[in-house]
């Protein structure tokens, strides 16, 4: 399994293929906030920087438990959330900060995937109910911005080491595993109802 | 003794604590299965990183998700049980005691529909439906948080006088419209008949059935068993990512009803967070799972 140090190369991540197993080595940004992708919006649309940079970042659908404290803010545990939520949302942030790698769970749509293959990005699947063994990678917290959100909602970023294993689920071309699979299952479901009808009569 | 306030408290607050850190055991053991019948690769290693993840919440006493989902209780009371609770007001009080002090804190989940205003409390929480046993000497309460994540993909249509045909394929459609997104493999539950309420109620419940317990009348075990090959066969996989296990287990529940018929599918992930404790007479809470 492949280690990626991040900030990655457009090399590396031109490299990744969909279904493999990759981990993430340096600094990401997450959240899990609709309002948050709003306001990024905002600033992209205003020409306003955002708090933390984006440009060519890692850029996560990542909930994460953050409460500040006498050495500033620590993170109790992070984990993914569903992209497709952000659907709507992402074309315009993935082009806008050439997003090189993105990712939650579930996936995003086919006009992400798009932008993804414009700016030469992929789509990486975390482990949801992966709490534990995502929360131990982080080594470090370095900007916790707009704290007037819910700690999920947040933007974060963090530094982390072996982060994963994840799953290429869209590639830097714009291939996704998520529309291979929609299309599997269109494919077959006439043949899995013939199947199906024919255990009813079977009596099975 | 009786059964007071103060059990039905104590049962409330620990029941969700667990929910949150452990993995049911008959899940890990389908997880388990699963992993050693998968085809896929990835498919298996995601498999193998579930089982890590549940082991390594309990371990170290952690969330398995860091969305804890908001709090459904279900709650069962035997007819013979001697008790003497505001059971309402005792998991109202078991729930906002347990967010003040868990460790690590909660995520604000709890959501207001028409504000969007997130916090711990909110109308109506914790969801609470009660039942009786009928002889039983004691109470029964299931804890089952509820997210987003598996939550948003349930799903239910009336039909009227539908062949088994109808009712299967809608069934499967439900699967396939929430695809990759509920975090598979899933327990899927479904209700079929009674009315709206009712069906919606048979489903959310039949997902907290034990896996691997098949529906006691052959013609109902004999579809769970179809639809289960049938929604693994669509190739989803683990995460959604691809491979032959999309669903642990499928449980179907049904009630007689009129010509309209009522069909409920809801999703359990594959975390399926489920604990359940029985209150005994004398006071005694049983930890069950």
């Amino acid at each position: 399994m492949r280690t990626i140090t991040l900030p990655a190369s457009r090399e590396d991540v031109a490299s990744l293929e969909l279904g493999e197993m990759v981990t993430l080595t340096g600094p990401i940004v997450v959240t899990a906030g609709i309002p948050t992708h709003h306001r990024i919006i905002e600033h992209i649309r205003s020409s306003t920087p955002t708090p933390i940079a984006l440009n060519d970042t890692a850029f996560f659908h990542l909930g994460s438990y953050s409460r500040e404290t006498e050495n500033g803010f620590e993170i109790l545990y992070m984990n993914p959330t569903t992209s497709t939520r952000f659907n709507a949302l992402m074309p315009e942030i993935i082009r806008h900060f050439n997003l090189r790698c993105v990712g939650g769970k579930g996936g995003l749509d086919d006009e992400c995937a798009r932008a993804l293959r414009d700016v030469g990005g992929v789509y990486l699947s975390f482990l949801g109910g992966g709490a534990p063994i995502l929360s131990a990678a982080i080594r470090k917290i370095r900007h916790v911005a707009w704290d007037d959100f819910i700690s999920h909602y947040r933007l974060v970023e963090l530094e982390v080491e072996a982060l994963g294993p994840l799953t290429v689920a869209i590639d830097a071309r714009g291939n996704s595993l998520y529309r291979n699979l929609d299309d599997g299952a269109a494919q077959k479901r006439a043949a899995i109802l013939e199947q199906l009808a024919q255990r009813r009569t079977t009596g099975q | 003794m009786t059964i007071r306030d103060e059990h039905i408290f104590e049962a409330t607050k620990d029941l969700y604590s667990w929910a949150l850190r452990r993995v049911p055991d008959d899940t890990k053991a389908a997880l388990a299965r699963a992993r050693e019948s998968e085809t896929n690769e990835t498919a298996r290693k995601t498999l193998n990183m579930m089982l890590a993840s549940a082991n390594a919440a309990e371990t170290a006493d952690r969330y398995v998700c860091s969305d804890s989902g908001v709090p459904v209780y279900f709650v069962k009371i035997g007819t013979k049980a001697d008790w003497n609770a505001n059971i309402k007001s005792a998991i109202q009080a078991g729930f906002a005691h347990l967010v003040e002090t868990i460790d690590p804190p909660l995520l604000k989940h709890v959501t207001n529909p028409l504000t969007l205003e997130r916090g711990y409390q909110g109308k109506d929480m914790p969801i609470i439906t009660y039942d009786l046993i009928e002889d039983a000497d004691y109470i029964e309460i299931i804890c089952s948080p509820k997210a987003l994540g598996s939550g948003r993909w349930a799903a239910m249509e009336l039909f009227t006088f539908p062949t088994l045909e109808t009712i299967e394929t809608y069934i499967l459609d439900v699967a396939i419209k929430a695809g990759s997104q509920h975090c598979p493999p899933v327990v899927m539950g479904v209700g079929i008949g009674g009315t709206f309420d009712y069906c919606a109620k048979m489903a959310k419940e039949a997902t907290l059935r034990e896996i691997g317990t098949p529906h006691p009348e052959k013609l109902v075990a004999d579809m769970e068993a179809r639809l289960y090959e049938a929604v693994n066969a669509l190739g989803y996989g683990p995460m959604g990512t691809g491979g032959d296990t999309t669903v642990l287990g499928v449980h179907v529940n049904y009630a007689a009803g009129h010509g309209f018929t009522p069909v409920a599918v809801a999703f359990n992930c594959w975390i399926n967070r489920r604990s359940r404790a029985r209150i005994h007479s004398d006071g005694r809470i049983e930890r069950l799972e």
